[in-house]
């Protein structure tokens, strides 16, 4: 309750909580029965880190942000798994009134097109206010100052922008605002859900530069979520890549980029038009990426895609989805390809 | 050149100028600039990209080479046709040979209709118009979908649901194609493409422009697809309506000298890993208002190297301290803003 007055006060003698997904499994009710949209995926993002979780549309990486919130929409549910947020447990055994509590409070959440979250209807004073009844903060003003604080911070002006309606914002300001909701209660996860989608490059690089130091400032385990590699180059130190439900490639940003060790990786990075080198070097990838319906059952999900595969035919790559193992290309790297030599000692 | 049916049309624009009344509560009553006096040319075949930021006029000048937007002053000819001059039932042949890409390939195609029916209905017209036999209409849906790069048997029983957003914006592309256009305005065609799919449909757009002959205007705030489709190209960089600097793309995108330029490509994500940023990347400038004066350079306000001179006078189109590229800045100054490829990746 008190949570709000101290918001800034507190945020940095808190250290940051560390969040570790187990062996999440989310999957869609469809007429086609059951059918998973996340397939046993491991994550940990370290405490106090910028972690960029990349893919394509259908990769599952809107679903597996939303699982941070236990915040799966029917027809989909959690199956398996678990989601450990530091001091505060277990969220898929988290009590109800608990979870929506952290919802907003200890987890801040900055949807996806943040432009289109907020109510047409309310000022973003009012809808501050909202927030505030719905965690039951009794201290409304010291809310409004937090806001102010949080907005002022972002470079704008904080009573207008608390009396504007959303369309009297723009893209980039619609976005701060959004940010400042996930974090004026005074969360220390944040998770951001496309946060740069429908912004021109100066609003991206204002949006990232203020995310950067926000996330610094007040001490956050942080998780982007994209579907730009160079969002993530910006912002992230820790990068996974996801493809069809699964995550294919893990470790430290620069590291991957430099040497991308799974053939989905290095596809994508290789697709990317770039706006210095040689332009004809850039290669679309062949196919497209998998829907629900179309992940394949069984083996690599990549696999249909994949020059490797296409080349070397390997047996297991039908029939056996590879685990996440660590690489011996330096610390923190973990791969899902049966092609790559792995580090099977570590396991 | 006067028939617009025939081939080689390039498009030449002078002058345009487009205002409008701004509604809302902060820009009441004001006039907005969208375009204060453009002048651009693409030859057949040819590419042009406009970047700038969202709100500095850049759909507004592909809605009017497509024909969506009337504008106020200037010309604009198609083919060698002076298009102001005609009345408006004579104009609309010519502007049906510019089709516009739109950004989303999900709302631009009716999702009750097959690709079947999409492509059919502009191909029947042009049928009747013609007096071509309808088997000529089946094997021309073919043909433009074997163009785009899609497999005619799969894509034309299916609803656009049924697609992904790449193929989509393939049966856009191919439907614009059934009016033999003679210019594409692609206005952030790829911006909502998934990534692996994206450089497909920039090559594909490039592709045209060579088997075809069509112009394609590319409209985007991202600097590194405006240099895949257009860059043996012209690029403009246009700022409050404004074109602030303008050159060949590579030019313009590797040795860029107005500090908005600079801004814009400063902004770009860099892949550190694999690529170092340019020594002289300029932070984020404030977000652009439109109330910001216009006395003198439209950039002063948000520019770091403004100085008096800048805030009371406005610099001209052209080529100040002999650069390669017109520039509209009084103290061009080259700055490596651009990351560069680290060696050896």
């Amino acid at each position: 309750m008190v949570a709000a007055t101290q918001a800034t006060a507190n945020a940095a003698a808190t250290a940051p909580p560390a969040v570790a997904v187990r062996d999440l499994t989310i999957v869609y009710k469809t007429p086609a029965g059951e059918l998973p949209a996340v397939s046993n995926v491991d994550l940990y993002l370290p405490a106090g880190t910028i972690t960029g979780l990349v893919g394509e549309s259908g990769s599952g990486k809107s679903t597996l942000a939303l699982a941070l919130l236990n915040a799966v929409q029917k027809p989909g549910r959690i199956a398996t798994g678990s989601i450990d947020v530091e001091g505060l447990g277990n969220l898929v055994e988290l009590p109800a009134k608990r979870l929506q509590e952290a919802r907003g409070g200890e987890i801040g959440y900055v949807f996806q097109a943040a432009q289109n979250s907020l109510n047409p209807l309310k000022t973003v004073g009012k809808q501050l206010l909202d927030l505030g009844r719905s965690h039951g903060v009794k201290d409304r003003a010291g809310l409004v100052r937090s806001a102010r604080q949080l907005l002022a911070r972002m470079g704008m002006d904080a009573a207008r922008v608390l009396d504007s309606y959303q369309h009297e914002l723009s893209g980039g300001m619609r976005q701060r605002v959004g940010i400042m909701f996930a974090l004026v209660l005074n969360a220390h996860v944040l998770v951001l859900d496309e946060p740069t989608t429908a912004l021109d490059m100066i609003s991206q690089a204002n949006v990232l530069s203020i995310v950067r130091a926000v996330h610094a400032e007040r001490g956050l385990t942080t998780l982007v979520v994209t579907h730009d590699i160079g969002v993530v180059a910006e912002v992230a130190e820790h990068i996974a890549v996801m493809y069809g439900g699964v995550l294919v490639e893990q470790g430290p940003t620069e590291d991957v980029l430099r040497a991308p060790k799974h053939p989905y990786t290095r596809a994508l990075i290789n697709a990317i038009p770039r706006v210095s080198g040689d332009p004809s070097v850039a290669r679309p990838l062949p196919g497209r990426p998998p829907t629900l319906e179309t992940i394949p059952k069984r083996g690599c999900v990549f696999r249909e895609r994949c020059a490797v595969y296409a080349e070397r035919n390997l047996p297991e790559c039908v029939t056996e989805q590879p685990p996440m193992l660590p690489v011996a290309d330096g610390p923190g790297r973990l791969v899902a390809c049966h092609a790559v030599g792995t580090k099977e000692s570590v396991r | 050149m006067t028939d617009p049916d025939s081939s080689g049309a390039a498009i030449e624009a002078r002058g345009i100028v487009k205002s409008f009344r701004a509604r809302g509560d902060v820009l009441a009553g004001h006039t907005v600039h969208a375009l204060r006096g453009v002048d651009f040319s693409i030859p057949a075949g040819g590419a042009a990209s406009f970047i700038g930021e969202s709100g500095c006029g850049k759909t507004t000048l592909g809605r009017i080479l497509a024909g969506l937007e009337s504008f106020d002053s200037g010309s604009l000819s198609l083919g060698g046709v002076p298009l102001a001059e005609l009345s408006p039932r004579k104009r609309s042949p010519h502007f049906r040979r510019v089709q516009m890409i739109h950004q989303d390939p999900y709302s631009a195609l009716n999702p009750t209709r097959t690709v079947d029916a999409i492509l059919r209905d502009p191909l029947a017209l042009r049928a009747r118009q013609t007096g071509r036999p309808r088997a000529w209409i089946d094997a021309r849906a073919r043909e433009v979908l074997d163009l785009v790069g899609l497999d005619p048997g799969y894509v034309l029983p299916r609803f656009p649901h049924q697609l992904s957003g790449g193929m989509r914006q393939r049966v856009v592309i191919a439907r614009a194609l059934t009016v033999d256009p003679a210019a594409l305005v692609a206005d952030e065609a790829v911006s909502m493409i998934d990534v692996s799919l994206r450089l497909g449909i920039l090559n594909l757009l490039r592709e045209l422009r060579s088997t075809l002959g069509v112009s394609v205007l590319f409209i985007t705030h991202d600097v590194a697809t405006a240099r895949y489709i257009g860059a043996d190209g012209e690029l403009y960089v246009i700022y409050r309506g404004q074109i602030i600097e303008h050159g060949p793309t590579e030019t313009v995108v590797a040795d860029p000298v107005h500090p908005y330029t600079q801004c814009l490509l400063s902004a770009i994500p860099v892949l550190h890993g694999i690529e170092q940023p340019g020594a002289d990347r300029l932070t984020p400038t404030e977000p652009l208002d439109e109330s910001q004066p216009e006395d003198g350079c439209l950039f002063a306000a948000r520019c770091p190297f403004a100085t008096e001179k800048c805030r009371a006078e406005r610099p001209e189109l052209g080529h100040l301290g002999d650069t390669v590229q017109e520039h509209a800045c009084f103290y061009p100054q080259r700055r490596s803003v651009v990351a560069t490829p680290v060696a050896g990746s």
